[in-house]
């Protein structure tokens, strides 16, 4: 499964003077689980839109799964679009059919995959109910639904994870992971970089229309390391301490918030090794918890925005990120 | 299944299996029904009890008032007009070929509406004053009169001067009687008034002059005399003389015209409404991941076409129904039907096109009224032009209207259920033409719409289009 779901190959498209995608390369390999991220007008819809070919690039050409445009593969396509709806009127398992015998799949079939799915993700009361009687959540669900139930080989999902709550974001997590696992091939955007990191093992960053990351998550991560340690003190002149360890360049306090209130950040000299000042720390100074800072995916994101020129965001926030990353609390 | 055909059944479905699309379909009959009843049902003369006063200073025409005001005169007056309406169902009713249980309940009515107005004839008191009365004082009195239910009022004054009875005539006419009232007074019962006292003064003139009575004339054989003969015309056909269809004749054109705007433009409003809604609601893009933008457009055209359809088999089949039990079936015939359905399709086609192409382009059914609006001018045009159409057809006016694209087909239709036969070879033209109008405005909207349906934000306008047209 070396050969690439999609390739794209210099891709620009603009709206009228607004460039909304510039000189875009990408591949994603097949089998892979990848996440797209940027922020808010990065370009993201506009290239999931022109990968669906919904919308086509002024140049550059796009590959979707071996074929010159999605259209010769729209079947082995599927497809949650940002801007999301449903027929208000329609009920929600007479939707699912339509969907998926509008992709190919019998209509006896079809039925019988939507009421088995709508069971799956505990919405198997709905079925005769009209798509307008639904929380906004079931309606995402069912929009997820729509998007697999004729079985791709890949599956783009734009913003999946918008206007879940947290026990739906999980759920939501579980089934594209268990179709990543299945095989298919499946690309989600995002700005839930939690989930993001949970999910993902290839990561694409576009900002102002531009690639900014591409690779493997792993890699992405450890470009952007920042070398440094959380330590959380048992005492205030802790703090101080630490300052006159060897190998502490720094010491960054008040990025904590809540409970961690005596974490601080301490970052290392140049070519220091971090397993030697940790050692030096715990030796000197009486630590309730000590441990190498892992940097987060939304910390990169910042950064990268930030390098960029992105003057949106706000210098102490990216600090705010350095002890108290994946809200989540999970792992 | 294939796709286009399964987004037409789902728009098809969409539309027709609602409550609001079973009603609609069944309720706007009952309500014109109710409508034209409620006309109906509306009383004729109002029930106000009203005082007149006469000043007759020629004498000779208060004896004559007397006789008309009186119930004997209401009476009269009453079975004349009861008469004469029955006189005009019979001859209407003969026009159409129409008998039976309807035609006796149109003259039952007419007896109630004769009845009516004897009642209301005893309503209208007359008081004759003397010649010298007061007129301005007289005037005074209706003006302050306090216009009810109760005591009967001074509502009107009546003078009738010398030469309104016996001359001379200036510039060839009687002088005429002054009738003063109240403003409030109904204006059926002026009417009445006038009427009565009119006719009591020609009375007076008649019996008064003496070339009359001399030779023993009296009124009503000097009126005889000059009533003007009106006989209904006997139209000539093959299966014998009958008589003219008259004002029938419109009913056809006016239907058809009536059908083909009714269907084509509920169909291409339920198209646009729908592409709207879905465009509003996000739908269009879970779509367009599964089909082709012209799959899309092709398939809901389709779909509303079904629609349209059965509006028009649903009304059309009521109507010739309507026609079969009236008897007037021969009205219509085989080959106008199969012209119709043509022009039914080229109308559709043509008008569910550019209603595709507004509903794809506009983000609300607000913007989508600039656009609307020169699209419902085209069709509105040939409505306006019903009249002249249907009967002169073959006016070089509506030859050339009905090679006009956009509008052909419904002047084509006019043309088909006028007057005069239409020559095969220009309904024909105008077909192909409208065949080819449908092509051309489907071959712009596919454009139109394959941009618009993803287009939100500024409203687009008539240059937004033209340049989407021409990038696309």
């Amino acid at each position: 499964m070396t050969e690439a779901a999609i390739r794209i190959d210099g891709v620009r498209k603009t709206f009228g003077p607004k460039v909304a995608v510039d000189g875009l390369s990408l591949v994603v390999p097949r089998g892979s689980l990848c996440g797209f991220i940027g922020p808010n007008g990065a370009g993201k819809t506009t290239t999931i839109r022109m990968i669906m070919s919904i919308i086509f690039p002024d140049t550059g050409s796009i590959q979707v799964l071996g074929k010159g445009s999605a259209l010769e593969s729209k079947d082995r396509i599927g497809y949650l679009p940002e801007e999301r709806g449903l027929y208000k009127k329609m009920k929600v398992g007479a939707f699912l059919a339509y969907v998926a015998q509008l992709k190919g799949i019998n209509a006896s079939e079809a039925s019988r995959r939507a009421a088995s799915w709508l069971q799956r993700v505990e919405l198997g009361g709905v079925i005769n109910k009209r798509c307008e009687e639904l929380s906004k959540g079931m309606q995402q669900k069912v929009q997820f639904i729509a998007a697999v139930l004729h079985e791709p080989e890949l599956i783009i999902l734009d913003e999946v994870f918008s206007g879940l709550d947290p026990m739906n974001r999980r759920l939501m997590r579980d089934l594209i992971d268990e179709q990543h696992r299945a095989g298919r091939t499946v690309i989600f955007s995002t700005h839930a970089m939690f989930e993001a990191e949970q999910l993902c093992d290839q990561i694409f960053m576009i900002h102002q229309g531009r690639k900014m990351l591409d690779g493997p998550l792993t890699d992405v991560l450890e470009q952007f390391d920042t070398r440094s340690l959380v330590v959380e003190t048992q005492s205030d002149e802790g703090v101080q301490q630490l300052r006159n360890v060897e190998g502490v360049a720094e010491v960054i306090t008040g990025t904590d918030r809540g409970a961690d209130k005596r974490a601080v950040q301490v970052l290392l000299s140049e070519g220091e090794n971090a397993q030697r000042v940790l050692a030096r720390i715990a030796s000197t100074v009486s630590v309730k918890r000590i441990e190498v800072r892992r940097v987060s995916l939304e910390e990169v994101f910042l950064e990268v925005v930030r390098r960029s020129g992105g003057g949106e965001v706000d210098e102490r926030l990216l600090a705010g990120f350095a002890v108290s990353s994946g809200e989540g609390g999970e792992s | 299944m294939n796709r286009t055909l399964l987004i037409a059944i789902r728009e098809f479905k969409a539309v027709v299996f609602t409550k609001g699309f079973v009603l609609g379909i069944l309720l706007t009959p009952v309500m014109v029904l109710v409508g034209v009843l409620a006309v109906k049902l509306i009383p004729e003369a109002p029930e106000m009890k009203v005082k007149v006063a006469l000043i007759d200073q020629s004498g000779a025409a208060s004896d004559f008032a007397r006789k008309r005001f009186g119930s004997e005169g209401a009476q009269a007056e009453a079975e004349r007009v009861a008469a004469e309406m029955t006189k005009q169902i019979d001859q209407a009713t003969g026009e159409m070929g129409l008998k039976g249980p309807a035609v006796d309940a149109a003259k039952s009515q007419v007896q109630s509406s004769a009845a009516m107005i004897t009642g209301g004839a005893k309503s209208i008191a007359l008081e004759v004053l003397d010649a010298g009365a007061n007129v301005d004082e007289l005037k005074n009195q209706v003006k302050n009169a306090q216009v009810g239910f109760g005591a009967p009022q001074l509502m009107a004054v009546v003078v009738v001067p010398k030469e309104a009875v016996s001359g001379p005539l200036v510039d060839g006419k009687w002088a005429e009687h002054q009738l003063f009232i109240h403003p409030k007074l109904d204006f059926q019962i002026a009417s009445i008034i006038n009427r009565r006292m009119g006719d009591a003064i020609v009375d007076a003139r008649i019996t008064s002059d003496p070339r009359f009575s001399g030779a023993q004339l009296s009124p009503e054989v000097v009126r005889a005399t000059f009533a003007r003969p009106d006989p209904t015309p006997q139209a000539l056909g093959r299966e014998g003389d009958k008589p003219s269809m008259g004002a029938v004749q419109m009913i056809v054109p006016f239907a058809m015209m009536i059908l083909l705007m009714l269907s084509v433009m509920t169909g291409g409003q339920y198209l646009m409404t729908a592409l709207v809604e879905e465009k509003s609601n996000r739908v269009m893009e879970v779509l367009l991941s599964a089909v082709s933008p012209m799959q899309l457009m092709t398939g809901k055209i389709i779909g509303m076409m079904c629609v349209a359809l059965l509006i028009l088999t649903i009304y059309g089949g009521a109507g010739i129904a309507g026609l079969i039990v009236a008897n007037l079936v021969d009205l219509i015939e085989t080959s106008k039907l199969i012209w119709l359905a043509i022009f039914f399709f080229c109308a559709f086609f043509t008008i569910a096109s550019m209603m595709a192409a507004v509903g794809a382009a506009v983000n609300d059914i607000r913007e989508a009224q600039t656009f609307l609006t020169p699209v419902m001018l085209t069709v509105m045009l040939p409505w306006l032009m019903v009249m002249p159409i249907s009967r002169a057809p073959n006016s070089t006016f509506a030859t050339v209207l009905s090679f006009v694209p956009v509008m052909n087909p419904f002047v084509s239709v006019i043309r088909l259920g006028g007057s005069e036969p239409v020559p095969n070879w220009q309904l024909a033209v105008s077909a192909v033409i409208g065949v080819l109008t449908a092509l051309v405005t489907a071959w712009i909207a596919a454009k139109i719409f394959r941009i618009g349906v993803l287009m939100y934000g500024k409203p687009p306008n008539f240059t937004t289009l033209i340049r989407w047209v021409r990038i696309a």
